[in-house]
C-alpha cells in the first residue's frame, strides 16, 4: 500500500494550512523530513520541518494505526498557509516517497479499513445509488447530445481494429488469410482521426474554466446583454454592445459572476428569431450550440412585452422599472422580477441560480464532460503510441495491449467504468465524514 | 477460516467413512480423466480411475495434436504443475511447429502432430507408474447417491456386473456421454454406450441430480487412407527445423525421439463448394435435426460454404495419424452430410480425388452441466461429493480438458486431505482464466482457450508458465521440489544477465538495457560483441526470456499494476445466501444475472455481461455491511 499526502484545509490562502500524510511508511516519511522527532505515541508536536530549501516551523498531529482517521499510520502537518511554503513541504514528502493523494482516497481508505462506521458506510450505499441513478441519467443526456453517436462509432471501429488484430494472434494465417501489419496500421490512424474529431468537438461544449456555464436566452432586445454587463460588470473587457434596437448581439460573450456565492461562467446569446442574413444564421447557430451546452439556461423576458421563452430553467423578469411592466407571474420555472438598469433583483437572481445549479445535475455534467476530454485524450495518445510501435516494428501482441488500453480508455465515456474507478469518484466528489 | 467461504472448498470435509475404496474415483479415462487421477495421486490420495476400455485411455478422439495457439500455453501450465500431456507430447510427437512466432511473445505457442497410437500407450503408461493411481475397467452404471446433511451427496459409482466403489469424492471426466447424438446425414446413432437409454444409468443418475444442462454439437471430418493420396500436387508444410518440446522436463538431447514428417495442404474449389451447396438441405444442422450449438470458431464445411460464400477456395489441412498409420485427417472438413456427399465433395479437391475413406465425417449433439453451477474448485456446488471436468463442462479441445481433470483432481485431493484448496487467479495462468470464464459465464458454444480470453496475456506466456507456477506447485507437492530451485536458478541468472546489461553503457547515455529494448536487436548480437554477456553461457531458453523480460517491462509493469489494482476485488468473497432481491438500487438486469450465476467474488460480478460499475459498487458495500452485521454479533 502507497503512503498518500495532501493538503487537507480549504483550497487558497488561509492563515494555516493542514498536509495529511496517511500510509506505512508515513513514520519513515516524516522522520526524515523532520529529524529528532519522537514518534512512539499518538500526540502534538512542535517540530522544524526540513522542506528541502529551509526549514519551516510545523504542528505534528502523529496517529499511529489503527486510531486514526483512515485506520493507517496518518500524521497532520499544520503549516503557514503559504501557497509557496505549502508546495516545498509537500514537494519534500513526495521525494521522500509519497505519493499525492487522488481525490476521496483518504475516505476510500478509511472505509476499507473499517473506520467508517455502519451508518456511514450506509450513507455510502445510497450515495452509490442516487449518484449512479443521476449518473445514468447525465450520461444519456450528454450522450444523446452528439458525443454518444461519436463514441459509438470510434468503438465500434475499434472492435473491428481489434478483432482483426486478434484474429490474427489467435488463429492461423491459414484460417484467416494474410492480415498485413499496413492495413491494421492504416485503420488506427483512421480511428485516431476520429478520436481528434470527437476530442475536438466535446472541447468546444466543455468550458475550459472548469465553471458551470449559464446561458441568458429570449427575445431580441428582451435586456440580455444589459443583464449580462450588470451581472457581470462588462466581463472585464469591453462591455457587450447594447441598443435599443434588437439584433445587436451577434456573437457568444461569455465572463465570469459570482452567483450566489458561487463563481459560474455566464454567456450572452444572440436573441431567439428566424435568421434573416447569414451572420444572423451563423450567430443563431452559435446560440443553438451554447444552449445545448449550457448547464442552466437563463430566460429573460421583457416585463413591458412579455414573450415566451422556451427551454429556460430559470426566467428573469426584466425591466420591471419601466412603466407598464407586468408583475412577474408564478413559476414554474422560477421567475425572479430585475432591472439591469436599477439593480433590482440581481443578488436574488444570483441566488436563485446558485440554488438551481445545486439541485441540479448539472455540475455533474460538467464533470462528466471534463472526464470525456481526458478519456478521449487518454486513448488518442495511447492510440498513437500503439501505432508507433506497430510502425517501429514491435510485435503484434504489444498493439492489441495498446487496442485494450484505448478501448479502456473509451469505455470511461460510455460509462462502462470500472467499479474501483466509481468508487474513487465517489469519495473524490463526496465528502464523507472527517 | 470458520465456514464455507469461496476461497474454500464448498463443502465441509467428508467424514472419514467406514470402507473406502479410494479417496477419489475418476470415471473416465479422457485427457480430463488422466490429468485427474495423476494429479489427485501427486498429492498423496489413493485414486481409482474407471475406464470402459482401458486400452483406449488416452485416445485422441478428434485430431491427432496437441498445442496450438492458446492451447500451447495450457499445456505448458499443465506441465508446470506436474501434469503428463506436455511429456507424452514431447515423447510422440511427429511434428513440432512453434506457433505465431513473428506475433510476439504472448501470442507464441508450441503445437505437435503426435503418432496417435504412440500418445494413448505412453500416457496409459505414465499413469500406470504414477504411485496411488489405480486402473480399472469397467463400465459406471450409475452413482451411489446418499442423503446427507448438505443434500443429496456422491459417495460412489456402481458399475456394471455390481461391483460398487465407494469414495468420499468422484470426478466425472465423461465427455459428451449425457444425451449423445451421432449424425451422419440423415442417419442418426445414439452415442454413448450400446444399448443404454438416455434416461438410464449414469446419465439417469446425473439427471437426478437436477442440474441445469445445455447442448452443444461438435464435428469430425473424414479420415483417409493415406496411400489413397496424390501427395505429388500438395503444398508441403514441414515441422521446425530446430523443434522445442512442450515440457520443461525434457532433456533436449535426443529430442525429438520420433523420425519428423511433414502435413500437406491442399484447397477446396468451386466444384467442390456447388456440391455442398447443392446437398447442404441433406445436413442434419441445415434440415433442423440438430439443435446443439456448434463451434464458431471450428465451423463444418457446410458451414464455410453457406456463411462465407464469397470465399474462393478454403485450406483442408491433411494430418499423417502416426508414423505407421495409414489413416490421414483431414483438418478442415468437418461434415456431418450424408457418406456420398462426403465422398463426392472430397473428390473434386486437388490431391484427393481417388482418396478412400476410412472413416465418414459425423457430427455429434450432447447436452453438458451448466459450469455456473460449479465452485472454482470444480466441485458442483449443490451436490458434496461430485466433481465434473472436461467436455461435460461444456469445453472442447484435449488440453482444455486436462487443464480442467488437473485442477479438479488436485481439488478432489485437497478436499478429501481436508486442505485448502488450489486457485488460480486470472492472472495468474491461462488455467485460472479458462475456469473463472467457465463458471462466470456459462458456455454458448465449446469453449476453447484464445489468448485473447486473457486480459494479462502478456503475463501469461508459453516462455515462463515454469516461472509462474513450479513454485506453486512445489509448495503444494504437485511438482517434485528439485524442479522448483532449477526455477529459482532461472531467475537469479536471468537477473544477474539483467545487472550485466545496465551495467555496460556503449553511449553515455545508453545501456545494454536500453539498446535491446529495440525491436531490431536481439540478445544474441550482443553476446557476440559482449564477451561479459557472453559468460553467462545463455542457451536459447534463457536468452528468450531475458529479451521479453527487457523488451516488454513497460507493459507487463502496467499489466502486473492492474492486477494490483483489481486485487482486492477479487479477493472481496460475496456471501452465497446473499439476497439480491433486497438490495436496493441495483439494476434489475444486474439483479437478475447475479442472482442466476451467484458469482463468488467482486471480481467474478464485475465480469458478468450486463452487471454495470454501479451495481458492483453497490455490492461492495452491502457485502462490507454484512460482514460488519456479523463481526457484531459474533
Amino acid at each position: 500500500m502507497d503512503t498518500i499526502c495532501a493538503v487537507a484545509s480549504a483550497a487558497g490562502g488561509g492563515r494555516r494550512a493542514v498536509i495529511r500524510l496517511s500510509g506505512p511508511a508515513a513514520a519513515t516519511i516524516v522522520a526524515a523530513a523532520c529529524p529528532g522527532v519522537e514518534l512512539s505515541a499518538r500526540g502534538l508536536a512542535c517540530v522544524e520541518f526540513h522542506d528541502g530549501v529551509g526549514t519551516q516551523p510545523v504542528l505534528l498531529l502523529w496517529m499511529p494505526a489503527p486510531r486514526s482517521y483512515t485506520g493507517e499510520d496518518v500524521a497532520e502537518l499544520h503549516l503557514l498557509g503559504s501557497p509557496p511554503l505549502v508546495r516545498a513541504a509537500l514537494g519534500r514528502l513526495v521525494a521522500l516517497g509519497a505519493r499525492p493523494a487522488r481525490g476521496g482516497e483518504f475516505t476510500r481508505r478509511a472505509f476499507e479499513n473499517g473506520r467508517l462506521d455502519l451508518t456511514r458506510a450506509e450513507g455510502v450505499a445510497e450515495l452509490i445509488a442516487a449518484r449512479s441513478r443521476e449518473e445514468r441519467r447525465a450520461a444519456t443526456a450528454l450522450l444523446s447530445g452528439g458525443l454518444g453517436g461519436r463514441v459509438a462509432r470510434l468503438r465500434d471501429a475499434l472492435v473491428d481494429l481489434r478483432a482483426l488484430t486478434e484474429a490474427s494472434l489467435d488463429f492461423d494465417e491459414g484460417a484467416t488469410g494474410e492480415i498485413p501489419t499496413g492495413a491494421l496500421a492504416a485503420r488506427a490512424r483512421e480511428l485516431m482521426a476520429a478520436i481528434e474529431e470527437a476530442r475536438a468537438w466535446e472541447a468546444r461544449r466543455v468550458p475550459a474554466s472548469g465553471l458551470a456555464r449559464v446561458t441568458l436566452v429570449g427575445a431580441p432586445n428582451a435586456g440580455k446583454s444589459s443583464l449580462f454587463n450588470a451581472l457581470t460588470g462588462g466581463g472585464g473587457g469591453l462591455p457587450a454592445l447594447v441598443s435599443p434596437q434588437g439584433g445587436t448581439t451577434r456573437d457568444v460573450k461569455s465572463a465570469t459572476w459570482l452567483a450566489g456565492g458561487a463563481e459560474v461562467e455566464l454567456f450572452d446569446t444572440a436573441g431567439e428569431e428566424p435568421a434573416r442574413g447569414e451572420a444572423e444564421s451563423l450567430a443563431q447557430e452559435r446560440r443553438r450550440r451554447q444552449v445545448e451546452g449550457a448547464d442552466l439556461v437563463l430566460g429573460v423576458v421583457d416585463a413591458v412585452c412579455p414573450r415566451r421563452v422556451a427551454g429556460a430553467d430559470l426566467l428573469a423578469w426584466n425591466k420591471l422599472d419601466l412603466p407598464g411592466a407586468a408583475p412577474p407571474p408564478e413559476g414554474p420555472p422560477p421567475v425572479v422580477g430585475t432591472s439591469a438598469r436599477t439593480g433590482l433583483g440581481l443578488e436574488e437572481l444570483g441566488a436563485a441560480v446558485a440554488r438551481a445549479l445545486a439541485t441540479r445535475s448539472s455540475g455533474l455534467s460538467r464533470s462528466l464532460g471534463a472526464r470525456h476530454l481526458a478519456a478521449l485524450e487518454a486513448a488518442g495518445s495511447r492510440l498513437e503510441t500503439a501505432l508507433a510501435g506497430l510502425e517501429a516494428g514491435e510485435t503484434l501482441d504489444l498493439f492489441a495491449e495498446g487496442l485494450r488500453e484505448v478501448t479502456d480508455a473509451l469505455d470511461g465515456i460510455s460509462g462502462l467504468t470500472t467499479p474501483e474507478d466509481l468508487l474513487d469518484r465517489i469519495f473524490a466528489h463526496f465528502c464523507l465524514g472527517k | 477460516m470458520a465456514g464455507v467461504s469461496a476461497s474454500s472448498h464448498p463443502h465441509p470435509p467428508p467424514a472419514s467413512g467406514p470402507q473406502r475404496d479410494a479417496d477419489v474415483l475418476v470415471i473416465g479415462g479422457g485427457h480430463a480423466g488422466i490429468e485427474a487421477a495423476a494429479a489427485a495421486a501427486r498429492l498423496g490420495a489413493r485414486v481409482v480411475l474407471v475406464s470402459f476400455e482401458l486400452d483406449r485411455i488416452g485416445e485422441m478422439s478428434c485430431n491427432p495434436a496437441i498445442g496450438g495457439l492458446g492451447k500451447g500455453q495450457l499445456v505448458r501450465e499443465i506441465d508446470a504443475l506436474g501434469g503428463l500431456m506436455g511429456v507424452a507430447a514431447d515423447r510422440t510427437g511427429i511434428q513440432f511447429r512453434m506457433l505465431g512466432t513473428g506475433k510476439g511473445a504472448a501470442a507464441r505457442a508450441p503445437r505437435c502432430q503426435s503418432d496417435r497410437h504412440r500418445y494413448r500407450e505412453t500416457v496409459t503408461a505414465l499413469l500406470a507408474a504414477q504411485e496411488g493411481v489405480e486402473l480399472v475397467a469397467g463400465e459406471a452404471l450409475g452413482l451411489v447417491l446418499e442423503e446427507g446433511a448438505g443434500g443429496t451427496a456422491v459417495a460412489g459409482v456402481r458399475l456394471a456386473g455390481g461391483r460398487v466403489l465407494r469414495a468420499p469424492a468422484t470426478i466425472l471426466t465423461t465427455g459428451t456421454f449425457l444425451r449423445a447424438v451421432m449424425h451422419t446425414g440423415e442417419q442418426q446413432a445414439r452415442g454413448g454406450r450400446i444399448g443404454e437409454r438416455s434416461s438410464e444409468g449414469l446419465a439417469g443418475d446425473v439427471a437426478r441430480l437436477e442440474l441445469a444442462l445445455g447442448r452443444l454439437k461438435t464435428g469430425t471430418p473424414p479420415r483417409l487412407e493415406r496411400g489413397s493420396i496424390d501427395y505429388a500436387r500438395l503444398e508441403e508444410q514441414a515441422g521446425d527445423s530446430c523443434p522445442r518440446p512442450f515440457s520443461y522436463t525434457t532433456e533436449r538431447r535426443g529430442f525429438p525421439r520420433l523420425p519428423q514428417v511433414p502435413c500437406h495442404l491442399t484447397w477446396t474449389n468451386p466444384t467442390t463448394h456447388a456440391i455442398i451447396r447443392e446437398n447442404v438441405h441433406l445436413s442434419p444442422m441445415y434440415a433442423g435435426r440438430i439443435q446443439g450449438v456448434g463451434p464458431r470458431y471450428c465451423p463444418s464445411v457446410e458451414d464455410k460454404i453457406v456463411r462465407f460464400a464469397d470465399r474462393e477456395r478454403h485450406q483442408v489441412f491433411l494430418e499423417p495419424e502416426g508414423l505407421e498409420s495409414e489413416v490421414v485427417y483431414a483438418g478442415g472438413v468437418s461434415t456431418s452430410l450424408p457418406a456420398r456427399v462426403q465422398e463426392a465433395f472430397v473428390h473434386t479437391i486437388e490431391g484427393l480425388e481417388r482418396a478412400r475413406f476410412l472413416r465418414h465425417g459425423y457430427a455429434v449433439e450432447y447436452d453438458f452441466v451448466q459450469p455456473s453451477q460449479l465452485a472454482p474448485t470444480l466441485a458442483v456446488r449443490a451436490v458434496p461429493g461430485l466433481f465434473l471436468a472436461g467436455q461435460i463442462n461444456g469445453t472442447s479441445g484435449y488440453e482444455e480438458a486436462a487443464g480442467q481433470g488437473l485442477i479438479a483432481g488436485a481439488n478432489a485431493a485437497l478436499w478429501v486431505l481436508d486442505r485448502e484448496p488450489f486457485l488460480l487467479g486470472r492472472h495468474e495462468a491461462f488455467l485460472g482464466v479458462m475456469v473463472d470464464d467457465l463458471i462466470v459465464t456459462n458456455p454458448s458454444e465449446p469453449y476453447r482457450m484464445f489468448t485473447s480470453r486473457a486480459e494479462y496475456r502478456l503475463l501469461l506466456r508459453s516462455d515462463n508458465a515454469d516461472r509462474r507456477l513450479v513454485g506453486r506447485g512445489a509448495a503444494l507437492g504437485l511438482v517434485p521440489k528439485e524442479r522448483a530451485e532449477a526455477v529459482a536458478r532461472k531467475e537469479e541468472t536471468i537477473a544477474a544477465v539483467i545487472a550485466t546489461l545496465d551495467s555496460i553503457r556503449p553511449e553515455p547515455s545508453r545501456s545494454l538495457r536500453d539498446i535491446l529494448r529495440r525491436p531490431e536487436v536481439g540478445l544474441a548480437q550482443l553476446e557476440e560483441r559482449y564477451p561479459a554477456l557472453a559468460a553467462h553461457g545463455l542457451d536459447e531458453e534463457l536468452r528468450e526470456a531475458v529479451e521479453i523480460e527487457v523488451k516488454y517491462a513497460g507493459y507487463i509493469e502496467r499489466q502486473a499494476e492492474n492486477v494490483r489494482r483489481l486485487e482486492r476485488q477479487e479477493r472481496t468473497e460475496i456471501p452465497p445466501e446473499l439476497d439480491y432481491g433486497g438490495l436496493v438500487g441495483l439494476a434489475s438486469e444486474a439483479r437478475e444475472r447475479l442472482e442466476r450465476l451467484r458469482p463468488r467474488t467482486l471480481g467474478a460480478a464485475s465480469r458478468i455481461a450486463g452487471v454495470r460499475p454501479p451495481d458492483v459498487a453497490l455490492l461492495a458495500v452491502h457485502v462490507e455491511r454484512l460482514r460488519r452485521q456479523r463481526a457484531r454479533s459474533e
